[in-house]
C-alpha cells in the first residue's frame, strides 16, 4: 500500500532521512521505532506532505506522492495523527471531529460523515459524552482519542500516528493501543511511530528500528522485541551490562 | 503442491524486491557499522550504504571471498556483541584457520524456517520419520535439518557417526521415510542395499534429500528407479553458514532459492560482472536476514545458471540450475569441501616441515568416495622399519579425516610414482564412474 524507496530528507544542509526504504501492505499494523532524533516524525512529515525538501520515492497505492499537498494526500486516503494532538483547543470536540471530515464536506458526503461521527463516538464512547466539552479541557488521553477520531473522519486507508502514548499514563497508552488493534482488526492499515518500543512491537505485524536516520534492523515484530540489540538500545537494557564480561 | 511459507514463498516480485531492497540496505547499515572489514572495503571504494538505492547498485560493493574468513578469524566478522551470539558453528576453510560463524536467536530461527520451507517441498510432513546422514565435514547442516524438521513435527534421527551398515539397519528397523543425505552416500547405500540382498521393497523410504554435490542425474535416476524413492536436491553452503538455500519443487525445474533471506547473483567468474540472465556464472550471495554473520557479495565457488520464467509451482522465489563445475579449485567430496592448500597446511603442521612431492586424488572404493595423499618417501619420511612407516601413514589419516570431515588415506611412494617433478597444484579426481557400477 505505501512503498518508501530510498528518502532523502533535509533540513536545510542537514540530512536528517539518510537512504530510508519501508514499505507498508495493505491490512498491516506497522512499527517505527528509534530514539529522539533519530528521523521519524520526520519521515512521516515527507509521506504527508508536510515537507516539501526530501529525494526520493513515496508511492500510495503505487502512485507517487511526490509534490502533492498535504490536503490531496488525505484525499489520497492517508491521514496523520500528529505529534502533541495538534487539536483546535477552543472548539468542541464535536467541532473538531467535523473538521476531520473538512475535505468530505466539499463533496458534499453528509450522511457518510454523519455515519463516520457515529462510528468514531462509538469507537471512543467518552467523545460523545464530552461532544460540546471545548477540546482544550480534555484530559491527555481524551485528547488524543479525539485526535485519532479526527483522523479517521477523513476516512483514511492508511493511519500514521506519531507517539500517540506520549504523555499519557500506562492504562490510557494501553487503551490507545487497544484501540489500534481494533481498528487493524476492522482492516485499517496503520503505521505508528513510537519511543514506547515494547508496546509498539507488542502490537505491530512487523517493525522498522531507525538510527541516525537510516533504518538499521528490520523484521517481524516478535523477532525485533526479542533482538539483544532493540532490547538495549530501546527495550531499557543496560547497554554496557552486554559489553561487561565479553568482549 | 505444498508451500511451507505462501505469504513469503509467493510473494509479488515486485513487493518481493522492495523487501530485497529494505533488507539489503539494513543489513548494509549494519554491517558498515559493526564489521569495521566491510566498511574499510566500501570505504576504499568510496561507497556509504546510501549510496545503494537500487538492488543492481550491489555490483559497486566488492566481493568477499573464502580468503577473508581466515583472515578476519575468530570473530572479526561478527556484527554483533558475542553475548548475542548463541550458536556458533566451524567449517572448513582454505588454511588452518576455520571459518567461524555465529547464529542470534533470530538468525537460528531463520534457518529453522529456510530448511522446513525447503523440506516441506519436498513432500516432508509430520507423519515423516526422517534420517540425517551426513559426513562429519557437514555436522552443522546436521543440526540445521534437525531443527528444520522438528519445525514440521516430523520424527527426526539426528546426525551420528556410524557405518554405512549400521545406517543402514536404522534406515531399515526404524522404518525412515526421509533420509537426508549427500549424492556420495546415496550411492553407497544404494550399492549397499542390493549388496546385502536387501529388497528395497522392504523399506519405508521414499524421499531422499540429496545436500552438498551438485545434482548429477544418473544417480538420481538409479535411486528412483532402483529404490523406488523420489530424489529432491538442496543447495546450501558451510560458510553462510546453512543448508537449503535453494531447494527443488515438485516442479523439477531448477533449485528455488530463499531470496527473501539471500541475495543472489550470477557472475562472470573471470571479470565479476553480472552474466546476462540464464547464462551460467559464478553465484554470489549476500545475506538478507542475518544479524549475527552478514556475508555480502560473497564468492559460493559454485557455477549456476538463473532459469528464466515463473515456476509452475506457484512460488515466485527465482530459480538457479546448480551445474557440476565450480568456479575454483575447491573439491567436494561427499559434500564436503576441499582444497588442497588447506591439506598441504595440515600436513606441514603434522610433519613439521612442508612435504618436497605430493599428489592429491579423490577416489572410491566399494563406492566410499575419500582423500588420498600420496607423499614421496624421502629421507624425512624414511625409516627402516616398515611398522614406522605405516604408523606415521595410520597417524596422518587420522589427523587429516578429523581435521577435514572426509575420510584420508595415506600413500607413501617412490619417485617413479610421480608423473611430474614439480607437486600439483590440484586435487585430482579419480571417482569411479557411475557407469562402471553396474
Amino acid at each position: 500500500m505505501l512503498r518508501v524507496r530510498n528518502l532523502k530528507c533535509y533540513y536545510g544542509k542537514i540530512r536528517a532521512i539518510n537512504g530510508v526504504s519501508l514499505s507498508v501492505r495493505q491490512g498491516e499494523l506497522i512499527a517505527l521505532i528509534g530514539a529522539n532524533g533519530a528521523g521519524k516524525s520526520t519521515l512521516l512529515q515527507a509521506i504527508c506532505g508536510l515537507l516539501s525538501h526530501w529525494d526520493g520515492q513515496i508511492l500510495f497505492e503505487k502512485e507517487p506522492l511526490k509534490g502533492l499537498k498535504p490536503p490531496a494526500i488525505v484525499q489520497r486516503g492517508v491521514s496523520l495523527v500528529p505529534e502533541g494532538r495538534l487539536l483546535f483547543a477552543p472548539m468542541s470536540v464535536l467541532d473538531n471531529l467535523k473538521l476531520g471530515a473538512y475535505l468530505r464536506y466539499r463533496k458534499r458526503d453528509h450522511q457518510r460523515i454523519a455515519e463516520d461521527l457515529e462510528n468514531v463516538m462509538e469507537l471512543f464512547p467518552v467523545l460523545r459524552e464530552r461532544a460540546e466539552q471545548a477540546a482544550g479541557t480534555l484530559s491527555g488521553g481524551e485528547q488524543q482519542m479525539l485526535a485519532i477520531a479526527r483522523a479517521l473522519m477523513a476516512r483514511p486507508r492508511l493511519l500514521l500516528l506519531d507517539e500517540p502514548s506520549m504523555g499519557l499514563a500506562p492504562f490510557l497508552v494501553r487503551l490507545i493501543l487497544d484501540t489500534l488493534v481494533q481498528l487493524k482488526e476492522q482492516g485499517m492499515t496503520i503505521l505508528l511511530i513510537e519511543q514506547n518500543a515494547r508496546a509498539a512491537l507488542q502490537i505491530a505485524d512487523r517493525g522498522y528500528v531507525l538510527e541516525n536516520g537510516q533504518i538499521v534492523l528490520d523484521g517481524a515484530a516478535g523477532d525485533l522485541l526479542a533482538d539483544q540489540d532493540v532490547k538495549r538500545a530501546y527495550l531499557g537494557k543496560d547497554y554496557r551490562e552486554f559489553y561487561e564480561g565479553r568482549a | 503442491m505444498p508451500i511451507w511459507n505462501t505469504g513469503e514463498e509467493c510473494l509479488d516480485v515486485e513487493e518481493r524486491a522492495q523487501l530485497q531492497l529494505e533488507r539489503l540496505q539494513s543489513t548494509l547499515n549494519r554491517a558498515y557499522r559493526n564489521v569495521p572489514f566491510y566498511r574499510n572495503r566500501m570505504q576504499d571504494q568510496g561507497i556509504e550504504p546510501s549510496q545503494i538505492e537500487a538492488l543492481a547498485d550491489l555490483r559497486q560493493i566488492p566481493f568477499t571471498a573464502r580468503e577473508d574468513f581466515s583472515e578476519n578469524y575468530p570473530y572479526g566478522l561478527f556484527a554483533v556483541p558475542l553475548r548475542d551470539v548463541v550458536r556458533i558453528h566451524t567449517a572448513q576453510g582454505t588454511s588452518l584457520k576455520p571459518t567461524v560463524s555465529g547464529f542470534t536467536k533470530p538468525d537460528l530461527a531463520v534457518w529453522r524456517e529456510m530448511v522446513a520451507r525447503a523440506l516441506f517441498a519436498a513432500g516432508v510432513s509430520k507423519p515423516d520419520i526422517l534420517q540425517i546422514d551426513v559426513d562429519p565435514g557437514l555436522i552443522n547442516w546436521g543440526r540445521a535439518y534437525k531443527d528444520g524438521a522438528e519445525a514440521i513435527e516430523s520424527s527426526v534421527i539426528p546426525l551420528t557417526i556410524l557405518t554405512p551398515e549400521k545406517q543402514l539397519m536404522l534406515l531399515r528397523d526404524y522404518k525412515t521415510s526421509v533420509l537426508i543425505t549427500s549424492q556420495s552416500a546415496a550411492r553407497q547405500m544404494m550399492h549397499l542395499v542390493f549388496r546385502v540382498n536387501l529388497n528395497p521393497n522392504e523399506l519405508a523410504l521414499k524421499t531422499v534429500i540429496l545436500v552438498g554435490e551438485p545434482p548429477d542425474i544418473e544417480i538420481q535416476n538409479r535411486l528412483r528407479d532402483e529404490l523406488h524413492v523420489k530424489p529432491w536436491v538442496h543447495y546450501g553452503l558451510s560458510e553462510v553458514p546453512g543448508p537449503a538455500l535453494a531447494f527443488e519443487c515438485e516442479a523439477r525445474q531448477g533449485l528455488h532459492v530463499s531470496e527473501d533471506h539471500c541475495f543472489p547473483e550470477v557472475v562472470d567468474p573471470a571479470t565479476g560482472g553480472a552474466v546476462p540472465e540464464g547464462e551460467p556464472g559464478e553465484l554470489v550471495l549476500t545475506t538478507l536476514t542475518t544479524r549475527a554473520f552478514p556475508l555480502v557479495r560473497y564468492r559460493t565457488g559454485d557455477r549456476v545458471r538463473l532459469v528464466p520464467g515463473a515456476c509452475s509451482c506457484g512460488r515466485s522465489l527465482s530459480r538457479i540450475e546448480w551445474l557440476p563445475t565450480r568456479t575454483d579449485d575447491m573439491r567436494v567430496i561427499r559434500g564436503v569441501k576441499v582444497h588442497h592448500q588447506q591439506i598441504l597446511y595440515l600436513l606441514e603442521r603434522a610433519l613439521g616441515v612442508l612435504p618436497p612431492h605430493y599428489r592429491f586424488l579423490i577416489r572410491s572404493e566399494d563406492l566410499r568416495d575419500f582423500l588420498e595423499v600420496w607423499l614421496k618417501v624421502d629421507e624425512a619420511l624414511f625409516s627402516d622399519e616398515v611398522k614406522e612407516m605405516e604408523k606415521l601413514c595410520l597417524r596422518l589419516g587420522r589427523e587429516l579425516t578429523q581435521e577435514l570431515g572426509v575420510p584420508v588415506k595415506i600413500r607413501l611412494k617412490e619417485e617413479g610414482s610421480f608423473h611430474s617433478s614439480k607437486p600439483s597444484r590440484h586435487i585430482d579426481d579419480l571417482r569411479e564412474r557411475l557407469s562402471s557400477e553396474s
